[in-house]
């Protein structure tokens, strides 16, 4: 049983850390909580399968073909549920702008996909039982991410300039930095990284229309547990929340488990409202 | 000659009864129909309208219902009970339609039946869930498919009668369907004598089924009974039981037999030992052959109507709507809410494709019990299933 607990927790909980990662790279150089992630997570599952199984593209092709698309997806929504509303950041409008639009993606998922839950193809066919691909998968892309992501920030120029806008965007604009094609491709970047849980994890979650508001909950836990703009928090709170979820599932079941896993994460927040690792910033009155 | 207003009046009142008749013999017969079309479960009503246009064109071509034509109202509900609720609405009210076929799922049936009741319309739906059929309450709805207790009573006798397994574990999955059905087959379960030893609501989307299905094996249960229209679900479920070495067979819902889960199985032995509710007009026998009706039929429907990617009973059920209305206009020679309804109450029974239907002033759930019996999940072809173990 504690076998199956960690496998299958960990590549849950690395699936919910690569979206939470997805929202700090969107909120990084916008300020924006795009509700858009739990949907680049659903359709890296989708549009893998339709590359893969229906197109009969391979893994070489596929794979990029799926990021292309999400990338594409990522943009769309800078230009569309993002830009328009940044000049009124403080009524929160984005909420509205960016739901609206991940439930376009969905309605459009659904239409012209499946309502039903459709295979996601075997990637290498490799292991069986508890280290079947589909558990390690996830973990694997979620540490490629994280590695990938440190040597972005710290040792190229483009991801010292994502950090310089993350830090003061109006700072790095008056050096500059372009901050508006920065954010665009902040975007890009966090719908690839949106795309690639879902990819990682179709094997676990399938091609499914409806995956998207689940990981959009599921993501944004970690986002709140690790602090805000956190990645290393998010993959932590990411593989907590996995963890704890397959283990109430195992103990309580199924509908006691997602009481447990928002019973769990409201006592936190009582404890610590910015976050396990997050760190709080005086404010001028 | 003097004419008085009274007379006047007198003779336009007489001139638009007598013009009536005329009027109506060359208008269209207005059928109703709520189908879910696109968005989720959109699968059965694809079927059902398979069934109703070919109804309506073999009508038609025919002369159509003393020489009027059979016109098909459609309305893509998209499952969703508020579009249901507004294209109700316009039927009655704007396009006067004279039946209503439909809706097809249940939660869209709940918002429109107590709608229609308030206007007389008469209704044929398939809808399952047991309270949407109240002759009192809604004396112009009738069901001509199986209620979800049907269902239940069909899967209970086999699991305890055929398969003989005392202890049943007994899952649902979390939606409102799951949680009600899964509760009234562990009452009847009990009621039965069963030992109901593991009992479940699982969330759908739990992507490892493990723990539930290690429950159930250590809770010693000899079948798996299923309420469950998720497919996912049910596949990973299937999975499971194969990874873990178990043979236990599954009993339940329809959707264990759905084409999806071929897709989504790792292997096609995971379907074996797996029976879904199924209809003995729809079925094949021992030797591969329908019943000489049902054969019929889809001799008829060659050609013309796609089978291979659908239900034949969403089909003839789609076709017998469409006839039971025609019948009762050719039969009582009007279109009135009263007569359509009270033809149907007097039909004992009506010999349909899907089944034989009987209906009376009491009793509106038109379907025989002993027509719902249990298929061989993996078995489909030209949309019908091999008989279940166990029947002769």
């Amino acid at each position: 049983m504690l076998q199956s607990i960690l496998a299958s927790g960990l590549a849950v909980g690395a699936v919910y850390a690569l979206i939470a990662i997805t929202y700090n790279t969107m909120f990084a150089t916008s300020r924006v909580m795009s509700f858009t992630a739990g949907q680049l997570g659903m359709l890296g599952g989708v549009l893998g399968s339709m590359f893969m199984l229906r197109l009969g593209l391979p893994l070489v092709l596929g794979l990029p073909a799926t990021l292309l698309c999400c990338a594409v997806i990522g943009v769309v929504t800078e230009f569309v549920a993002v830009r328009p509303v940044l000049k009124s950041l403080d009524q929160h409008l984005y909420v509205l702008s960016t739901l609206a639009f991940a439930l376009l993606i969905q309605q459009v998922t659904a239409i012209e996909w499946s309502t039903e839950p459709q295979p996601f193809p075997k990637l290498f066919g490799l292991g069986s039982g508890v280290l079947d691909e589909k558990y390690w998968l996830p973990v694997v892309t979620c540490a490629v991410v994280i590695g990938g992501l440190e040597f972005l920030y710290r040792r190229t120029l483009v991801g010292r300039a994502f950090l310089a806008v993350a830090e003061d965007n109006f700072a790095a604009r008056a050096l500059g930095l372009p901050e508006r094609n920065l954010r665009v491709a902040s975007y890009a970047l966090a719908a690839v990284v949106g795309g690639l849980a879902g990819f990682s994890g179709g094997e676990l979650l399938l091609a499914f229309f409806a995956n998207g508001p689940q990981l959009n909950f599921y993501g944004f836990i970690p986002v709140a547990l690790g602090g805000l703009g956190n990645n290393r928090g998010a993959v932590i709170g990411g593989l907590g929340l996995g963890l704890f979820q397959q283990a109430a599932n195992f103990t309580v079941g199924g509908i006691f488990a997602s009481v447990a896993v928002f019973a769990l994460f409201i006592i936190l927040l009582l404890v610590a409202p910015q976050g396990l690792f997050g760190t709080s910033t005086a404010r001028r009155v | 000659m003097l004419l008085t207003r009274r007379s006047l009046a007198l003779g336009a009142a007489s001139t638009a009864l007598l013009a009536r008749p005329a009027l109506a013999a060359n208008e269209p017969l207005k059928i109703g129909w709520l189908a879910a079309l696109t968005g989720a479960s959109s699968a059965p009503g694809i079927g059902f309208n398979r069934g109703v246009v070919f109804a309506a064109n073999s009508i038609n071509a025919a002369g159509g219902v003393k020489g009027r034509q059979i016109e098909i109202v459609t309305r893509d509900t998209q499952g969703d009970p508020t579009k249901a609720v507004n294209a109700t609405q316009e039927m009655i009210s704007q396009l006067k339609v004279d039946a209503i076929w439909g809706p097809t799922n249940s939660g869209e049936s709940l918002a429109t039946t107590s709608i229609m009741a308030r206007g007389k319309m008469p209704n044929l739906h398939p809808c399952v869930v047991d309270s949407l059929i109240d002759p009192k309450k809604y004396p112009n709805a009738f069901r001509i498919a199986p209620s979800n207790g049907q269902w239940d009573d069909a899967v209970r006798g086999y699991t305890l009668k055929v398969l003989k397994a005392k202890k049943v574990a007994v899952v649902g999955d979390t939606t409102g369907y799951g949680v009600t059905a899964a509760k009234a087959s562990v009452e009847a379960f009990k009621k039965d004598g069963a030992d109901v030893a593991y009992t479940a609501n699982i969330d759908a989307t739990q992507p490892d089924m493990t723990p539930d299905m290690l429950r159930a094996r250590d809770a010693g249960a000899e079948a798996i009974v299923v309420w469950s229209v998720s497919t996912g679900m049910i596949a990973r479920m299937l999975n499971t039981r194969a990874t873990m070495g178990w043979d236990v067979p599954f009993v339940g819902h329809p959707s264990l037999a759905a084409g999806d889960i071929a897709g989504l199985i790792t292997s096609p032995k995971n379907w074996e030992k797996v029976y879904a509710v199924g209809y003995k007009s729809c079925s094949f026998d021992a030797a591969g052959k329908l019943p000489e009706r049902s054969a019929e039929f889809v001799k008829s429907l060659a050609g013309k109507v796609e089978l291979s990617d659908t239900l034949l009973w969403w089909v003839a059920a789609g076709f017998d709507a469409v006839t039971m209305v025609a019948k009762a206009v050719e039969s009582t020679g009007d279109t009135s809410s009263a007569a359509i309804i009270g033809y149907w109450n007097s039909l004992s029974p009506y010999p349909g494709k899907f089944g034989d239907y009987s209906f009376s002033a009491t009793q509106h759930n038109g379907y025989p019990t002993s027509e719902v019996v249990m298929s061989a999940a993996n078995s489909a072809k030209t949309g019908a299933f091999a008989l279940a173990p166990g029947y002769s």
